[in-house]
């Protein structure tokens, strides 16, 4: 038993060393040239741009659970729902825009990098860049990583403004708010910091998702399972790594308030 | 014996546990010579090959590629170093997202940074060279095996190596396609004069392409000499090797 627990420990631990050195050798790669502007560029299209539709379409239902839900229960416990536009407002953009636009993300593109980099591993493409003298982190890691810090802070933005717009829909034409009175409502609740927050959570979640994708891609044993196993741990450990990162950034954006 | 340009002093190559690879491994390769390896499969054969690409460090012992020891130069003088290797890998290890004409120009526009029209002399060249002009265009998983093999060879040569290293180039081919790999491989390494390290399984070939053979077998590098030595090699192992038995000592191993 404790020997199994024991090995458990020192795996986790080896994991998080080579994740660790990933993230520093990603970060030096990202701050000096060479620069791989049309790698980044074609990157963010794959990351931002084509991600954008489900997105949308995703947060949008999103912000209308929230806003029936909001009204349901504070009809039940206040016997009034005058305060859900500001509510639902401050719940989107403290929370909702970012976090579920990451973990949509997270499923497509990081499930792809990490089946994509699993891949080149195990068919030696990684080695044949060693050979060439070209360090896979700079060629493949980085430009990923950019694009996804940039792409995670603008699908924020578009989630929150996505969200926010649904639910005045919703209001109106649910619960009877106008557009003017939602707004109204918002000011009492939201300030211009929660959507800077929320951008800065979207690009520092962006920031994970290539870093573990890539990690277990390297990492890929041959086979199809091998590449399904990347995949599989890379979805869900920088799900999990989200969410532990939202709960700091949570913590530590409270001060400013 | 000319100057080497590939040096193994005491390589050792331990992976998970203490399972030892590769123990205490010594070789010299003179500068355009051709050296093949052989021996069975799961005995180290590649990862002696990637030790002397750079792509593998040694557990210990060193590696020295033209007089220098790659485990003690900078980054820049290793990766020159490295560019001065070309490798065919097992899997050939073409990039999947490029078309032919991409894969070779490839090294020549991330390393060299050459121009574009130096770049489409040389993929002309080189795809004439291996005898596939007309896979062009082609993605490597819509072209065969064997021209995906005269691919890498290319990409392998894009950077004008003055050693090459093939690991199993005519693994899962057919005879025909294999003598013609293998007598690519020799005319390019004559025209070069291009050191050369290969690893093969088919001992047809290994003669075809040899001036020295080499085994490795539980770790340990046999060298079996030329053709003719080899075949007279007194070791138990390498007899049944080279003649395919059965029974010996290398079926009582596993």
């Amino acid at each position: 038993m404790l020997e199994v627990l024991g090995s458990k420990v020192l795996h986790f631990n080896l994991h998080f060393i080579g994740v660790l050195q990933l993230f520093s050798q990603t970060i030096i790669g990202a701050v000096t040239p060479p620069f791989r502007i049309k790698d980044i560029i074609k990157q963010l299209n794959f990351v931002a741009v084509e991600s954008a539709p489900i997105v949308v379409f995703c947060v949008s239902f999103a912000a209308v659970v929230t806003i029936i839900e909001s009204s349901f229960h504070m009809k039940i416990v206040v016997q009034n729902d005058a305060l859900v536009p500001g509510f639902a407002a401050l719940l989107i953009l403290r929370e909702l825009g970012a976090v579920v636009s990451a973990l949509l993300v997270t499923s497509r593109v990081g499930a792809g990098f990490a089946a994509e980099v699993g891949s080149m591993q195990i068919t030696e493409q990684v080695d044949a860049l060693k050979m060439l003298g070209i360090d896979p982190i700079r060629f493949i890691v980085v430009p990923r990583f950019v694009a996804c810090v940039l792409g995670g802070f603008l699908l924020s933005i578009i989630a929150n403004v996505v969200c926010i717009l649904c639910a005045m829909l919703v209001s109106q034409l649910s619960l009877g708010y106008t557009y003017g009175s939602f707004i109204m409502g918002m000011k009492g609740f939201v300030k211009f910091q929660d959507l800077v927050f929320a951008s800065i959570k979207g690009a520092s979640f962006g920031a994970v998702i290539p870093i573990f994708s890539c990690y277990y891609g390297f990492k890929c044993k041959a086979g199809a399972e091998g590449v399904g196993l990347a995949t599989t741990n890379s979805v869900v450990t920088t799900s999990v790594a989200i969410i532990v990162i939202d709960f700091i950034l949570s913590y530590f954006f409270s001060y400013f308030y | 014996m000319a100057s080497p340009a590939i040096e193994l002093r005491k390589v050792s190559m331990v992976f998970s546990g203490n399972e030892y690879v590769l123990r205490d491994v010594d070789i010299l390769v003179a500068e355009g010579e051709k050296l093949v390896l052989i021996g069975p499969s799961g005995e180290g054969k590649s990862v002696l090959l990637k030790l002397i690409g750079g792509i593998l460090v040694p557990s210990s012992g060193e590696v020295i590629i033209k007089g220098k020891n790659l485990n003690r130069i900078s980054k820049q003088e290793r990766d020159e170093v490295l560019r001065s290797m070309g490798m065919l890998f097992q899997k050939n290890a073409l990039f999947d997202s490029l078309t032919s004409a991409e894969n070779i120009a490839f090294p020549m526009r991330e390393v060299l940074g050459a121009s574009e029209e130096e770049i489409e002399n040389k993929i002309n060249l080189f795809l004439n060279a291996v005898g596939i002009p007309q896979a062009r265009e082609l993605f490597p998983d819509e072209i065969s095996g064997g021209m995906q093999k005269r691919l890498g060879i290319a990409r392998a040569l894009a950077l004008n190596p003055e050693i090459i290293l093939y690991d199993d180039p005519t693994a899962g081919l057919d005879p025909i396609t294999s003598r013609m790999i293998i007598q690519l491989i020799k005319d390019l390494q004559k025209e070069k004069n291009s050191t050369l390290v290969a690893i093969t399984n088919d001992m047809m070939r290994a003669y075809q392409l040899a001036d020295r053979i080499a085994m490795i077998v539980d770790g340990e590098l046999i060298i079996t000499g030329n053709e003719k030595e080899t075949k007279a090699h007194k070791d138990p192992r390498v007899k049944q090797f080279i003649s395919g038995l059965l029974e010996g000592p290398l079926t009582e191993l596993n």
